[in-house]
């Protein structure tokens, strides 16, 4: 304990943090209404609004929320002790729609809805990750979930409603950050050293990384990216 | 009498034409179900009592005598015969072989079952659906449309667990899953069809009467059976029905849209 | 155990002394006697049975309040089957859907009805001295204990249990993505070889061991439902093993047999599609309806005997009986697609199945006419094994009727899938079959162990038992009636008028509270079948000891044995004069005339 603290205290103290912004370029295609959602017979009553895509999430000035950013080569840890994130489905949507966890970090997955859904997750064709598939009923529980492999963008839906989707980045290390919906982003305390840092956005650049090569001084590290949207097939 | 055993039954509200015969073939096997039973019940009883040590000290070795059990085997065999014959096969053959005829205008539909969900095609006016083919399946392609196909063009967008059709018009539904087997039930309806991979299974009905209908999902489809249940079929006037029609986008507009 | 060997009549110990003493476990763990072998079938079938019930009283906490914490079992749920705080979810649910009716009919029923009962009765009744296999019958217990042990485990592998239903299903049964299907299928495969095993032994043993003068019209009916029993094993089985091990195969090899093209399953991955799930329900069907009937037929034949013995005359129509079980057995092959009426089937095949759907109704009609009629003119003794007996009658009425609305396939559009089937099989297996296996039970207790069990005791497990049963399936019917469906963890509150207003025909309030009801007095059934457990268990040591080794003076030969029977069984090898159920024969010095008295 003594010593973990100890190493934490000098971890914080030749740490910095790294923080940026992330612009978009080019004019997103328009987000579609989701007229799934308005004629369900439960979740159509959720929503007063019109309910939409949220595939760019842009700001007045471009930013560009949803964007996580990963170090690259920084050093390896597992987030079993890290706090909990959790991922709500509620109004039959899942709030965030985009997040990023560590490895082994606990992610609680509740069921805010008069309604019953089921967690489906669903990792890439070569990923270590295991499928999973849980129903998760009106007032159930909380699930809670881990991952032993980094992976993009892991797939989460609901089978029994086609519309929900969200998307969780594992990383191997802590240090990873989600832009909000200034486009900000700030990843804290990371140790000083050469690193590729990598910006990805499941629809801008193709769902592709965007990288750029950053020392990270004493003082921290600024860094802003600019992704594109993708021209139209 | 009929009526009053259907209470008895409680059988659910009917709102199709063919539904009342599928309840008239419930009541009737009932009928010597319940007479059956009671006679049964009515002789175990007797027998227990007038034949019971105290009452008889002394068995009969040879016991009953006669042949009314044999002209009640017989009864009974005619009765189902006749249930047989006059109502399960030739209502069955009207279910899947007489299909309603063009000049009856029927709303035809297709529905692919998913778990856990109905996914719901109109044909639009033309009456006729796109081709659909794995190759063209893409993200914003889900279900394979072919772009190019001209019985494409006026196809209403791709609905997800709501059917709306007009009230005594027949109505055909063309039956498929992408996953798993399910089982399309329209309680209310008296309509029941395993929807299949791999296969295309038609079933008609005709609806008689306005309002909301549940759809049910009857095969266990995994872990989200339970949930399967926010399918609605919609049986609107006429009126109601065209003026929802119009409302629809097509799905050459861009609907048919992928939500991933 | 031990109460056995302390039991033992001086007579028998003198007849044993020819045989070399066996150890412990040659004796009572591989042992190749028949009756032993009856008796571990029994106690660990009663087992599975106990088990198979604890999964249902679970089920029905959840169906009917769902999505709350299960009492009592939740931390251990919790712990084995990663159900979160205890509640019961969709996945968990379809695990012990499965494992239900799996383990009931599977490794509950058949291996009482047809292997315990079979084993220890029927070489006795026959006047043969073993089984003809003995070291098969040991193979074939071996193997129902290992299915069972594989099945079990599939529990506490990540993911648990097989949850594609007793029926097994494709494509779910490959798409789930955990291995709980794979534990299953090979469990399964040496469940089937056990079966098989058993059965060709019965066969053999009743063709060919049967006792100087025992004729085939001269064997009791309960010998006549285990040939049957055993035909319908022996036919049936081999086409589900060939299909297991085709699903199998499209769970670990990628194969397609039962997988069709152009399915989009993420678990799947690719898939060369081309397979057929239709093909799987009819290889399933074709032993699931057989099936049933193994599942009847041993317990019609229990209840014939006890019925014969109790009413103290002879069986009304023998040969009827005869001649319809041998009627069932070559129709149940026949009538498998009415399981499938709502697959899409056209007029000329679903005619073809009702047709015999309707036909195979008239022998069972008629089994139980036989067996009604049986009772005029009687004396009829009301001791519990009779009890159930005559319980098991207007029990597998009601199943066998209710049957009847759902082999018109017209009438089956309404009810299929719902609670109404669910209450017709359970009339036929629960409060019938189950029934018989328990008049079966208190019936041969005193010949297995040379005691009786509580009268008192057995008539208090009989009333509880069938009140608390009909409160259970009774509202099933109602239930099933209004439209409510089947498997749905949590009873059809998704379907309820509460959760959908405005939408006609939710399930009314009425008919979700039976949820409720059902649930109470299926826990109740459970407290029900407490004074059964401390009877079986305490009668063996403390139990009212037998007055003659024919305590129910009945005819047939398995009571002109010592109690317990011997190695070998007879003292002398019997002959056999005269039909099995000679009661009150005029002229006759007693009301029982045995079958071996010349």
């Amino acid at each position: 304990m003594v010593l973990a603290a100890l190493l934490a205290g000098l971890q914080a103290a030749s740490a910095a943090d790294v923080t940026g912004t992330v612009t978009l370029s080019g004019t997103p295609p328009p987000e579609k209404p989701n007229d799934l959602i308005k004629n369900d017979p439960v979740c159509g009553k959720l929503h007063t609004d019109t309910v939409t895509t949220h595939f760019y999430v842009v700001g007045a000035k471009q930013e560009l929320a949803d964007v996580v950013i990963t170090i690259k080569g920084a050093p390896k840890s597992s987030g079993e002790s890290a706090p909990p994130v959790v991922l709500d489905q509620s109004g039959c949507l899942y709030t965030p729609q985009i997040l990023a966890i560590q490895t082994g970090q606990k992610l609680v997955v509740k069921n805010s809805d008069p309604v019953m859904h089921n967690v489906h997750i669903i990792p890439g064709a070569d990923s270590g990750n295991k499928e999973a598939n849980k129903a998760q009923a009106q007032g159930a529980p909380d699930i809670s979930f881990s991952f032993a492999t980094p992976e993009s963008f892991l797939k989460f839906k609901c089978d029994v409603h086609p519309w929900m989707f969200a998307w969780v980045t594992v990383v191997d290390n802590p240090y990873f950050a989600v832009s909000d919906k200034d486009g900000n982003f700030k990843i804290a305390n990371v140790p000083p050293g050469k690193y590729t840092i990598e910006a990805t956005h499941r629809k801008a650049n193709g769902g592709k990384p965007v990288s750029k090569e950053v020392e990270v001084k004493a003082d921290g590290a600024k860094v802003d990216f600019t992704l594109e949207v993708p021209k139209a097939q | 009498m009929r009526d009053l055993f259907a209470k008895i039954l409680g059988l659910p509200v009917l709102a199709s034409e063919h539904g009342a015969k599928v309840d008239d073939l419930i009541i009737y096997v009932h009928y010597l179900m319940a007479a059956l039973f009671v006679g049964w019940i009515l002789y175990f009883i007797y027998a227990l009592i007038r034949f019971n040590r105290r009452a008889n000290p002394k068995a009969d070795y040879v016991g009953i005598r006669g042949h009314a059990s044999n002209y009640i085997e017989a009864v009974v065999a005619l009765v189902e015969i006749v249930l047989l014959v006059g109502f399960a096969v030739p209502l069955w053959a009207n279910a899947v072989d007489h299909f309603p005829k063009a000049d009856e205008h029927p709303t035809t539909i297709n529905v692919i079952a998913q778990q856990f969900a109905w996914n719901v095609f109109y044909p639009g006016p033309d009456g006729k659906f796109s081709k659909r083919a794995a190759q063209f399946v893409t993200q914003d392609n889900p279900w394979g449309f072919d772009k190019s196909d001209p019985d494409g063009k006026d196809d209403l967008a791709p609905m997800s667990n709501v059917i709306h059709v007009p009230v005594n018009k027949p109505v055909i539904i063309t039956l498929t899953s992408k996953d798993v087997i399910h089982s399309f039930k329209l309680i209310a309806m008296r309509v029941t069809q395993d929807a299949i991979p791999g296969m295309r299974i038609p079933l008609h009905f005709t609806p008689n009467k306005v309002g909301v209908y549940q759809i049910n999902c009857a095969q266990l489809c995994g872990n989200g059976h339970a949930g399967m249940a926010n399918g609605r079929l919609y049986v609107d006037t006429q009126e109601d029905y065209d003026a929802w029609l119009a409302k629809q986008p097509k799905q050459s507009a861009g609907g048919a849209a992928s939500f991933e | 155990m031990q109460a056995t060997t302390h039991a033992l009549p001086h007579g028998a110990v003198a007849h044993e002394a020819h045989h070399e003493e066996l150890g412990f476990w040659r004796k009572y763990v591989f042992s190749t006697d028949h009756k032993i072998i009856g008796i571990q079938y029994g106690i660990t079938a009663l087992i599975f049975l106990f088990f198979g019930f604890c999964l249902m009283m679970m089920m029905r906490w959840s169906i009917a309040y769902p999505n709350t914490p299960v009492p009592v079992v939740g931390p251990l749920l919790e712990k084995v089957l990663g159900a979160d705080k205890g509640v019961i979810s969709g996945e968990v649910y379809n695990q012990f859907g499965a494992m239900h009716g799996t383990i009931m009919v599977f490794l509950g029923i058949v291996p009482l009805a047809f292997a315990a009962f079979g084993n220890f009765v029927v070489p006795l009744q026959i006047g043969a001295p073993d089984m003809a296999f003995p070291r098969i019958n040991m193979a074939s217990y071996q193997a129902f204990v290992v299915g069972g042990i594989i099945m079990l485990v599939s529990f506490f592998i990540p993911g648990g249990a097989a949850q594609a239903g007793w029926t097994s299903y494709s494509p779910l049964a490959s798409a789930v993505a955990t291995q709980g299907q794979t534990f299953w299928i090979i469990g399964m495969v040496f469940l089937i070889t056990s079966s098989l095993l058993g059965a060709v032994n019965f066969l053999a043993t009743i063709i060919q061991l049967r006792a100087p003068g025992m004729t085939w019209m001269r064997l009791p009916f309960f010998v006549w439902s285990q040939f049957v029993t055993g035909f319908l094993l022996l036919l049936a089985f081999p086409p589900l093993e060939a299909a297991a091990i085709m699903q199998l195969m499209d769970k670990v090899a990628h194969t397609s047999f039962f997988l069709p093209s152009g399915l989009q399953i993420s678990s799947l991955g690719h898939i060369s599609g081309g397979g057929s799930p239709l093909l799987w329900q009819h290889l399933f069907w074709f032993l699931g309806h057989p099936e049933v009937y193994v599942l009847i037929l041993p317990a019609m034949g229990i209840v014939c005997e006890i019925i014969a013995n109790n009413t103290r005359k002879p069986i009304w129509g023998y040969k009827s009986l005869v001649y319809s079980a041998l009627t069932i057995g070559f129709l149940s092959f026949i009538v498998w697609a009415h399981h499938m009426y709502m697959t899409g089937m056209g007029t000329k095949i679903s005619t073809f199945f009702q047709t015999t759907t309707m036909i195979i109704s008239i022998p069972s009609v008629i089994i139980l006419t036989c067996l009604f009629l049986s009772l005029w003119g009687a004396s009829i003794r009301f001791n519990a094994p009779m009890l159930f007996a005559l319980a098991f009658l207007p029990m597998f009425g009601i199943g066998g009727l209710t049957g009847l609305p759902l082999g018109f396939n017209y009438s089956d559009l309404h009810l299929h899938d719902t609670y109404y089937v669910i209450a017709h099989f359970h009339y036929v297996v629960a409060p019938g079959t189950i029934f018989g296996l328990f008049a079966g039970i208190y019936y041969w207790y005193p010949k297995m162990t040379g005691r009786h069990m509580s009268e008192f005791w057995g008539k208090v497990h009989f009333w509880t038992s069938l009140i608390f049963m009909n409160l259970i399936f009774q509202p099933m019917f109602a239930q099933g009636m209004a439209g409510m469906l089947r498997r749905m963890a949590d009873g059809g509150a998704n379907y309820s008028a509460a959760q959908v207003p405005g939408a006609i025909g939710g399930l009314s309030p009425m008919i979700m509270h039976f949820n409720q009801t059902i649930s109470i007095a299926a826990w109740c059934l459970g407290l029900a079948q407490i004074p059964f457990i401390i009877n079986f268990f305490w009668s063996i040591k403390h139990g009212k000891p037998i007055a003659s080794d024919n305590p129910w003076e009945a005819t047939t030969l398995e009571w002109q044995t010592p109690t317990p029977p011997p190695h070998g069984n007879f003292e002398k090898a019997p002959e056999v004069h005269r039909g099995p159920y000679e009661y009150s024969v005029p002229g006759a010095a007693r009301d029982f005339t045995p079958q071996n008295e010349a």
